[in-house]
């Protein structure tokens, strides 16, 4: 990628990200890039490296090796990031003994906001009630919409987002839907949302960045993973000849992450048959799984097994 | 940095952690005058009359206790953002860590200014009415009494920033505090009388405000008041410098 691409205003891109903790390697060689005008899904199981990589591109946390940036640069050379970016790290991040709205005005503080900001913050949050109570008392989902009022404060154009649809109820995952997509599609802002179950934001995103073991599992747009499941997930030492082999059958071949290839257009008999008839060596030839969501579980499991506990 | 000072001093003032433990040091400070001038005279007790200025000054030094409350404000301000994760949004918002210590430290030093100014201002009213009462004038001036106030409120100050360091190196909130008061109420008696090590002692942070507020326990040699202040201020340094440094390099909780 060369350097004016990388500095795309709002672009978040991770660069060959490894972040070692002890024994564990929580993040593992990890590039990928999000688009502005786009919300794009950080997946992968519990313990993926979601959270970790992150706080790597937040700042928070320093990776052993690569680096993240966004629109170019890193976090602490951002001009004013709490203007220019906003980001939720799991929805935990209040003093219980202090209000919503107090919350939001230390941060208002910080960042040079008028406390005008504050309540217009809750407001669009759907807080507005419960701006004067102790965050004590908040159930989960409240303090996902007060983590998002947190980092919606400075109006950014780049929104990271750890896990959001935790806690809340599908009325307020379809709320959050809509929010982000209008961030994306009106307003042009880049948005990422983690989370490990992909039907929690399968609905939102145009995008996705899969991981497992801090390793990628799969970048592009979600409808193309869409068509890597469906088919027949063939495994050839000579995947170049099987695409020829299969152009008369009018189907659409990609590879998979995991080296094998994808056939969607063609049932199992007919990939069979055109690769007997070319004299082509197969190793491995199967229906793709039917649901996406399965796609996702057998994309991450591949990868092997989760790593170590933490020590 | 402007911003950051509001910030900070918004959340010292939007959560209740801190009457609490004003209301401990008022009253510490308080037992103190009143032990003190109730004594006096008492068989045993070896003081010198009230109207001696080495007796009224002991008693000013009363306000200087609090200095135990505000190590454990200056460790509850930091390590809370840990325990909260606080931190997130706070080093979000302000990525030059730097800053937002500098700023976290002159928050504390300040609220540790406002304890000692009201243990100060409870000490001096209790004195001024209870010595007037048994018609004994106080030297305010000429007994140095008002200049051993302003010494507490330089220790006072300077153990709430202390505690900012103590937060950063344990990180635990608990077990920051614990360590703390340990170490003050255990470990540093202890270097006291243990022979080998003793020669140590007058150097260290409570022996240090001892000597430069006149409360100084025991009969080993001590400092002197200005040599006692230095000796606080390096101290106070020393963990500022090594808190900002520890913030600097490690990852954010
Ligand atoms: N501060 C830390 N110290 C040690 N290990 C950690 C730390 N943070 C995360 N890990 C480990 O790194 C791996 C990735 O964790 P995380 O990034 O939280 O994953 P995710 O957010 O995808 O669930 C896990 O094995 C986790 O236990
Ligand atoms: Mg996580």
């Amino acid at each position: 990628m060369s350097p004016e691409a990388t500095s795309i205003e709002g672009r978040i891109v991770a660069t060959d990200l490894t972040k070692v903790f002890g024994q564990v390697k929580a993040v593992d060689g990890l590039s990928f890039s999000v688009e502005p005008g786009s919300v794009t899904g950080f997946l992968g199981p519990n313990g993926a490296g979601k959270t970790t990589t992150l706080r790597i591109i937040l700042g928070l946390a320093a990776p052993t090796s690569g680096s993240g940036t966004i629109s170019g640069v890193t976090y602490a050379h951002l001009p004013a990031p709490g203007r220019t970016v906003g980001a939720v790290l799991e929805a935990t991040s209040f003093h219980p003994g202090r209000s919503a709205r107090n919350h939001l005005r230390v941060f208002c503080a910080a960042a040079g906001l008028s406390d005008k900001r504050a309540d217009e913050a809750l407001e669009l949050v759907g807080l507005t009630q419960a701006a004067r109570f102790p965050v004590r008392g908040f159930s989960l989902g409240m303090r996902q919409r007060l983590g998002l009022a947190t980092a919606l404060l400075g109006n950014p154009r780049v929104l990271l987002l750890d896990e959001p649809a935790n806690g809340l109820d599908p009325e307020g995952i379809a709320w959050l839907r809509g929010l982000l997509r209008h961030f994306a599609d009106v307003d042009g802002r880049t948005v990422l949302v983690s989370s490990h179950v992909l039907s929690e934001v399968e609905q939102t995103v145009d995008r996705v960045v899969i991981i497992a073991r801090g390793r990628l599992i799969y970048e592009g747009r979600l409808a193309d993973l869409e068509g890597a499941s469906a088919g027949v997930v063939v495994r050839t030492p000579t995947p170049e000849q099987l695409s020829a082999a299969l152009a008369p059958l009018n189907v659409k071949v990609t590879g998979r992450p995991d080296g094998a290839v994808a056939v969607v257009g063609a049932t199992p008999e007919a990939v069979g048959h055109a690769a007997w008839e070319a004299h082509i060596e197969v190793h491995e030839l199967r229906s793709g799984s039917s649901s996406l969501e399965e796609t996702f579980l057998r994309l991450t499991a591949d990868a092997g097994d989760p790593p170590a506990a933490p020590v | 940095m402007i911003p950051l000072l509001r910030a900070e001093w918004r959340k010292v003032t939007t959560v209740k952690l801190g009457w609490g433990m004003l209301l401990g040091a008022m009253a510490l400070a308080a037992l103190g005058v009143v032990a003190q001038i109730a004594s006096n005279g008492a068989s045993g007790n070896i003081a010198l009359p009230l109207s001696a200025a080495a007796t009224q000054k002991s008693i000013a030094a009363s306000a200087s206790s609090a200095y135990l409350f505000s190590v454990v404000v200056g460790i509850i301000l930091i390590t809370t953002e840990f325990r909260h994760f606080t931190s997130r949004p706070t080093f979000l918002i302000e990525p030059r860590r730097g800053r937002v210590i500098v700023a976290k430290l002159i928050i504390a030093a300040l609220v540790g200014i406002i304890y000692g100014v009201i243990c100060a201002a409870l000490t001096a009213a209790i004195m001024a009415i209870w010595l007037g009462a048994l018609g004994v004038t106080i030297g305010w001036i000429d007994n140095g009494v008002l200049l051993s106030m302003l010494s507490d409120l330089v220790v006072i100050a300077t153990f709430a920033i202390v505690g900012i360091g103590v937060g950063v190196l344990v990180r635990n909130q608990i077990a920051a505090v614990i360590s703390a008061l340990v170490y003050l109420f255990v470990l540093e008696p202890l270097i006291e009388i243990i022979p080998v090590i003793q020669k140590a002692y007058p150097y260290l942070p409570g022996a240090a405000a001892g000597a430069i507020t006149g409360a100084s326990r025991g009969n080993l040699p001590h400092l002197d008041a200005l040599q006692g202040g230095l000796v606080l201020l390096g101290w106070g340094l020393l963990f500022a410098v090594a808190g900002w440094m520890l913030m600097i390099r490690r990852d954010i909780p």
